[in-house]
């Protein structure tokens, strides 16, 4: 049993938003500022020219952290968010009422809903696109020209991700929440 | 075979005794307020079915918008009754029977208010309805929510016709069966909140036990209004003497709620907890709070203390402005949950880092809320044509 994650070399971004594009393309997302499964937010450039600070212009990728204690899941009243077999935190548009309280829940704004389905929806790491085709890769990952993202099994030990996670020091966001997130920013 | 063979309803009540009642100027002006409204709800509901959630100005960002805080406000309403009408008939306070089954017949009103328009606010309720029995999902304070408020109407219902069929017995069983679990069902809607800890405002034990104090608050409110329409504000005896006893409750209540929300920003400022601190200063700021602490609260509490509860005619004033200061309440609730943003980073060019989530509800909300409650006053008007809600013995 798989248990995917993805780390994020963040300080790699360039936030030439390849990636959202990509997500867009690949998952069918609407066009619209609202409708994104992912995005990357920009830090504001500290102090005055030109002391400019440029530490802080940082641009931070982001999406579903796929919690493995996932708030939206718990307070969903139909179970139409779920984990799949590969931990996965999933919508069943089916069953989706839209009652909104996953949107409330969600401590990372992760959640949006589909003018499509007019349902809520939220990554899934393309489970049921490009993984459902067995491919290895999210379309985020694939299509990031400076390799910010690692999608992978944490479980198994030989995987990339698990390599760098060994390796390499991260943190996930809003830990103190107790969510355990499977997002995880390498620095 | 005729319905009144099971429900005694009044003999004279008919579709002409529902239009016929006395033409003065406070009763057609209520009339055309009721007709007024229904019709806005007619409008509200054609624009949203047409356009869904579009019509509302709720976001990605303030998911939950005007009808969140209506379907609280009836809600809250009901339990209130719940508990104004448990006192006589379910606890046995001789003094509080003669207004049980009004406010038991009122708390049918109010839940039905409130479920018609949360109906207009989830965007699935057929597929509520199947998926909530097909995929409980057990650990959503939503669920329990619902599913206990379904109980709830039910229970409220059959005690109501106990009630009518002066069974008291079997009406006291399914009267504190049905504050029960009325208690528990909205106590859990403060769960809905108290569980959130992606919102530090909100999150604790706070609102699951401050909902069932306001609710007993809005109760009391709302029994001064009924009565005050029952009795045109010329009060006998019996009603005075409810009412006092009704008004020293409500001071003590109020003097709780007080200290409560008192504490409640204290602790929220005080405690310096990133992402409640400052969202409580914010609402400091807000007129809306200070609507719900001077209608609710302040003004009411002082009226009552003023003369200890005697002059019933002033307390339902107090209490009309009252129910103005509880739907503040709810809709503070509501939106102050939602204040802070999630995302503190911007997310596109020549956009600055948001500060605080704003929100005003759309006309299509706003038609839908007053429909809520045009839709509660007329079922409550057809109740006192269709049924003697009157203490009978």
């Amino acid at each position: 049993m798989a248990r995917y994650g993805m780390a994020l070399d963040y300080k790699s971004c360039i936030n030439c938003k390849a990636c959202e594009t990509a997500c867009k393309e690949e998952n069918g997302i609407l066009m619209g500022a609202d409708s994104h499964r992912i995005w990357v937010g920009t830090g504001e450039i500290e102090g005055q020219y030109p002391m400019l600070d440029i530490v802080s212009n940082t641009f931070y990728p982001s999406q579903c952290q796929h919690c493995e204690e996932a708030p939206c899941e718990e307070v969903c009243p139909t179970q139409a968010t779920y984990y799949d077999e590969g931990g996965i935190v999933r919508v069943d548009p089916e069953k989706c009422i839209l009652c909104s309280y996953c949107m409330n829940a969600c401590p990372y704004d992760a959640r949006y809903v589909d003018n499509r389905t007019m349902t809520v929806d939220k990554c899934n790491f393309c489970a049921d696109t490009r993984l459902a085709r067995g491919e290895t890769t999210t379309a985020c990952q694939n299509t990031c020209p400076t390799k910010v993202r690692i999608f992978g099994d944490l479980d198994d030990p030989n995987s990339e991700i698990s390599e760098v996670l060994r390796t390499r020091e991260h943190f996930s966001l809003k830990a103190n929440l107790g969510t355990k997130p499977k997002l995880f920013y390498l620095t | 075979m005729k319905i009144r063979d099971y429900i005694p309803m009044r003999e004279d009540f008919s579709i002409k005794s529902l239009l016929s009642f006395e033409k003065t100027a406070v009763n057609i002006l209520l009339a055309a307020v009721i007709l007024g409204f229904l019709a806005l709800f007619v409008v509200g509901v054609a624009i949203y079915l047409q356009h869904g959630h579009h019509a509302y100005n709720v976001t990605r960002e303030h998911p939950w918008g005007l009808l969140i805080g209506v379907y609280i406000f009836f809600v809250v309403s009901s339990t209130g009754l719940c508990i104004v009408g448990s006192l006589g008939d379910v606890f046995g306070f001789k003094d509080y029977m003669m207004i049980s089954k009004r406010a038991i017949f009122g708390s049918i009103v109010t839940i039905v208010a409130g479920f018609a328009v949360i109906a207009f606010e989830i965007g699935h309720p057929v597929t509520m309805l199947i998926y909530n029995v097909v995929s409980p999902g057990l650990t959503s304070a939503i669920w329990w929510m619902g599913t206990l408020y379904g109980l709830y109407l039910t229970f409220m219902i059959v005690e109501f016709y106990f009630l009518l069929n002066n069974k008291m017995k079997k009406a006291r069983i399914f009267g504190l069966t049905g504050l029960l679990v009325g208690l528990a069902a909205h106590s859990n809607l403060g769960g809905v909140f108290g569980f959130l800890n992606a919102r530090q405002i909100s999150n604790g034990v706070y609102y699951p036990t401050y909902f069932i104090l306001t609710a007993f608050i809005t109760g009391i409110f709302i029994a001064f209004i009924m009565f005050g329409f029952r009795y045109k504000l010329n009060f006998p005896e019996n009603a005075k003497k409810l009412l006092m006893g009704l008004a020293k409750i409500q001071a003590l209540l109020i003097s709780i709620l007080i200290f409560f929300v008192t504490w409640k920003m204290l602790t929220d400022i005080y405690g310096g907890m990133p992402n409640r601190a400052e969202v409580a200063i914010h609402i400091l700021g807000s007129w809306t709070f200070w609507a719900e602490v001077f209608l609710a609260m302040l003004i009411p509490l002082f009226l009552i203390i003023k003369d200890m509860g005697r002059n019933p005619i002033v307390l339902f004033w107090a209490s009309m402005g009252g129910m103005i200061g509880i739907f503040f309440m709810r809709y503070n609730l509501v939106h102050d949950t939602q204040l802070k943003p999630l995302q503190m980073l911007k997310l596109k060019e020549y956009q600055l880092a948001p500060q605080w989530i704003e929100y005003f509800p759309s006309s299509t909300e706003i038609m839908i809320s007053l429909g809520g409650l045009g839709l509660c006053m007329l079922l409550y008007y057809i109740g006192t044509k269709a049924f003697n809600l009157d203490e009978t013995h």
